[in-house]
């Protein structure tokens, strides 16, 4: 096998801007993610979800053609909730209503109700009261979601949980199939790239109100999991040269691989990013944030891959 | 190249059972995609029991099927989760509010007997609840009339109860009102009060609805309302004759108590002094509606909960709204699919091709898959699929990728496709287990949602590592079995080739 000695492309050279890149990047999420937590009305680094916090989550949708309905305010909607009186079981406190949040969207057609955790009766008294004032509405277009608060900490504590564990267990898997070093910088890339998706959320969370469920949760182990594969096949690149290239100092042979990988990293990227693309334009609301938190994650890490890692090897293996 | 043969016949014979699976076992949509009810319930501890145990887990479970058998609803099922969690899934369009009802409720059925020397205060108190309830069933009944727009029955003497005596009920039962509050909240909070009383002055007895053997309901004996009837077993019969005996002609009353509310008090006629009342069997005069009679002996009958359950969470969507999922997650996916296919052919010419063919055949083999295992699609589910898909065509890039420097460097054809399969092997094989380590991770700690997209992903992982590097090989090589075929600028522009090779 021959290898081209003089790659078109030297990452090396460039590797002061990529590191000044990544690093104000880093330093924007962790910025993000510090105003979200200071931020009394969030108070955590990212605005929590209903997955996350408990309560209920009812979606309605009115029978009318969007832009054509009557007009309903928000606030119209809030304060009849606050009037409401709902049926409680023995022995326990009811629900504080005025806290609700209402949403009205597609043009006034759909109404999306934050509450606290309901019980089924209750949302049942919920709906009936909304359906009396924005009536009629539509008997197999909503949709209604209860999270238990205990759930809510669980679901949190075992996306967390999972998210450490599965670092862990790639570090083993590298550090057993390379070395410590490659293993140290593959967690590095890839603690990167899940803080830059994160950090893109906080901010998306203190100016649009975005919240993060247990779909971005399952987001990141994803961008984890891409962020692993495009660094090892660099880091394979480089492994496999040894043979040949051995007697070149490390940044070269570090450009070498780069610049043969770069067409796959590319590609991949861009094949991966075509069906999320689809999801983000045609998929809908369910699904909308989970594919853009994937797509960011995804050219993030492939941003990686190429400028962060192995700009970073010979670096670390001097020491 | 038999032995690519074997391959291709493999692959042939593989794509066919693929294909009999899905025609035979249709996949299984998840509530988010077809509409329908998710309920939580989570298994308590209570008395001596700290730990819910698995035994305990399934015995609530037996339980709870049979009230769900009795309610009559259509495909529901069961599962246990966890150590301690149920879910029940209701699919369609059906009210979760009444499930969640009759699943949440221990149904411990209990009857009393009143200590003695309280009858006065009984009495008093069983006035005002009959006051009460009278009162508040006419506001029902009024309420539904006037949603209905039917028109009302000719006016009956009317029970009422002013405002001075209702204010004078409650501060007398030392009640405080919640301002704001409407008539009906105050009955209701009055007819709380009133209950929680009448069952204070009963004394319990060791006759419980666990010798029950069969409960029934039949119209009540004015037309008003529907009974509740019972059958003890021996041993029952037997304690209920003594519980009547004992307090037979004394004006002390029976009262049958469901979860610490009571919902009968009956008099036990002198007539009884002698044996009490035998036969065992009794029946419950409520006055229930049909509904809540036939709820009622669902839970009489199911038994009673071993052990309380508390319902944590509930998602329902309704079909439409499931529909518009399906149908929008389809075309994302299908669009990105026919993009990514496009991108193949343009960049990789005849290979680009054939891993488009490979990646067909990869989605009817992981569609397959879910018909076989049963996988239940959901939305995420579809997500890991999608992402499966992404890892898969990563495979097929890495592969050509790797023929393609070797055709640069010179190499024949068929070489440069061998040196390409085996070198790329060990890059795919890493990105694989990699994406495999996070799949167990997010299975064994995730919950619900995450699990279902754990599943799917790991699934297309493992499907991915078979189809490109057997279907793509195989096909590749077969092609290459036609010399008109075998020809470089196939695969790469002529530009780019070393000038010795072409």
């Amino acid at each position: 096998m021959t290898v081209s000695l003089s790659p078109k492309f030297r990452i090396s050279q460039h590797r002061r801007i990529a590191w000044w890149g990544s690093g104000l990047a880093c330093a924007l999420s962790v910025l993000g993610l510090v105003l979200s937590w200071l931020n009394p009305a969030i108070g955590s680094p990212l605005r929590p979800g209903l997955d996350f916090t408990g309560g209920t989550q009812i979606q309605l949708e009115r029978q009318c053609e969007p832009k054509a309905c009557t007009p309903i305010t928000v606030s119209q909607v809030e304060a009849r909730l606050s009037s409401l009186a709902l049926p409680v079981a023995t022995n326990e406190q009811g629900p504080n209503l005025a806290a609700a949040k209402v949403q009205s969207l597609d043009g006034g057609q759909s109404l999306v109700l934050r509450l606290p955790a309901l019980s089924a009766e209750q949302s049942q008294v919920v709906i009936t009261a909304i359906d009396d004032l924005a009536g009629p509405l539509k008997a197999s277009g909503g949709s209604v979601n209860t999270i238990g608060p205990t759930l809510g900490a669980q679901l949190l504590q075992g996306s967390v949980v999972s998210l450490l564990v599965s670092f862990a267990a790639i570090a083993v898997y590298i550090s057993f199939r390379y070395d410590k070093v490659f293993a140290f910088l593959a967690l590095l890339t890839l603690a990167h790239d899940v803080m830059i998706t994160c950090g893109l959320f906080a901010w998306l969370g203190l100016f649009f109100g975005i919240e993060v469920d247990s779909l971005f949760a399952v987001s990141l182990i994803t961008v984890a999991g891409y962020s692993v594969t495009d660094t090892v096949i660099v880091f394979d690149r480089i492994r496999e040269q040894k043979k040949n290239l051995g007697h070149l100092p490390l940044a070269d042979q570090v450009d070498v691989a780069v610049d043969a990988t770069l067409t796959r990293s590319l590609y991949t990227s861009l094949t991966t990013l075509m069906p999320l693309l689809g999801l983000i334009f045609f998929g809908g609301a369910s699904l909308f944030w989970f594919a853009v938190a994937l797509a960011v994650g995804i050219a993030v890490g492939s941003w990686s891959s190429i400028g962060v890692a192995p700009t970073l090897l010979p670096v670390l293996s001097r020491r | 190249m038999a032995r690519q043969q074997g391959w291709f016949a493999l692959i042939l014979a593989l794509a066919i059972a693929a294909g009999a699976l899905l025609a035979s076992f249709p996949l299984q949509l998840g509530l988010d995609l077809r509409g329908g009810s998710q309920l939580t319930l989570q298994v308590l501890p209570s008395g001596r029991i700290k730990t819910v145990e698995k035994e305990q887990l399934e015995a609530v479970k037996d339980v709870l099927e049979r009230r769900i058998n009795g309610l009559g609803v259509a495909e529901s099922t069961l599962q246990t989760v966890g150590n301690d969690e149920l879910v029940l899934q209701l699919p369609g369009e059906q009210d979760p509010s009444r499930a969640a009802k009759v699943l949440g409720t221990t149904a411990l059925l209990e009857f009393r007997v009143q200590k003695s020397g309280t009858e006065a205060e009984m009495q008093g108190l069983l006035k005002l609840k009959r006051q009460v309830d009278a009162v508040l069933g006419l506001r029902k009944a009024k309420a539904a009339a006037a949603a209905e727009a039917t028109p009302e029955k000719p006016p009956e003497p009317q029970p009422s109860l002013s405002a001075e005596d209702l204010a004078k009920a409650l501060t007398s039962l030392g009640l405080t009102v919640p301002p704001g509050a409407s008539e009906t909240d105050q009955l209701e909070l009055l007819l709380k009060e009133v209950n929680r009383r009448v069952v204070a002055l009963f004394d319990s007895s060791n006759l419980t609805g666990k010798d029950l053997v069969s409960a029934g309901r039949q119209q009540g004996p004015s037309g008003n309302g529907w009974d509740v009837t019972l059958a003890f077993n021996r041993e029952g019969g037997e304690k209920f004759a003594t519980l009547t005996q004992s307090i037979a002609g004394t004006g002390r009353l029976l009262g049958i108590v469901l979860d610490g509310r009571s919902i009968s008090e009956a008099s036990v006629g002198p007539e009884f002094k002698a044996a009490g009342i035998a036969g065992g069997s009794a029946s419950i005069s409520g006055r229930f509606t049909a509904d809540e009679a036939r709820d009622l002996e669902v839970q009489l009958r199911g038994g009673s909960l071993p052990l309380p359950v508390k319902v944590i969470e509930v998602r329902s969507i309704g079909p439409s709204l499931g529909a518009e999922n399906v149908r929008t997650s389809l075309l994302a996916a299908l669009s990105g699919l026919a993009l990514v296919a496009v991108f193949m052919v343009v960049m990789y010419r005849l290979p680009g091709v054939i891993s488009v063919l490979a990646l067909a055949l990869y989605s009817l083999f992981n569609l397959g898959i879910y018909a076989l295992i049963p996988v239940t699609l959901s939305l995420p589910g579809i997500a890991g699929f999608i992402l499966s898909i992404g890892m898969a065509v990563d495979a097929n890039v890495l592969i050509f990728e790797r023929i393609k420097e070797e055709l640069r460097s010179g190499n024949t054809l068929i070489r440069s496709i061998d040196t390409g399969f085996a070198l790329a092997f060990s890059s795919i094989l890493d990105g694989h287990v990699t994406g495999l380590i996070s799949c167990i991770a997010l299975f064994a700690l995730g919950t619900g949602l995450v699990k279902g997209f754990a599943v799917t992903l790991a699934i297309g992982l493992l499907l991915s590592l078979f189809t490109a590097l057997t279907c793509t090989r195989a096909l590749l090589r077969l092609l290459m079995g036609y010399p008109a075929l075998r020809r470089s600028t196939y695969f790469l522009p002529l530009a780019q080739l070393p000038p010795a090779s072409s």
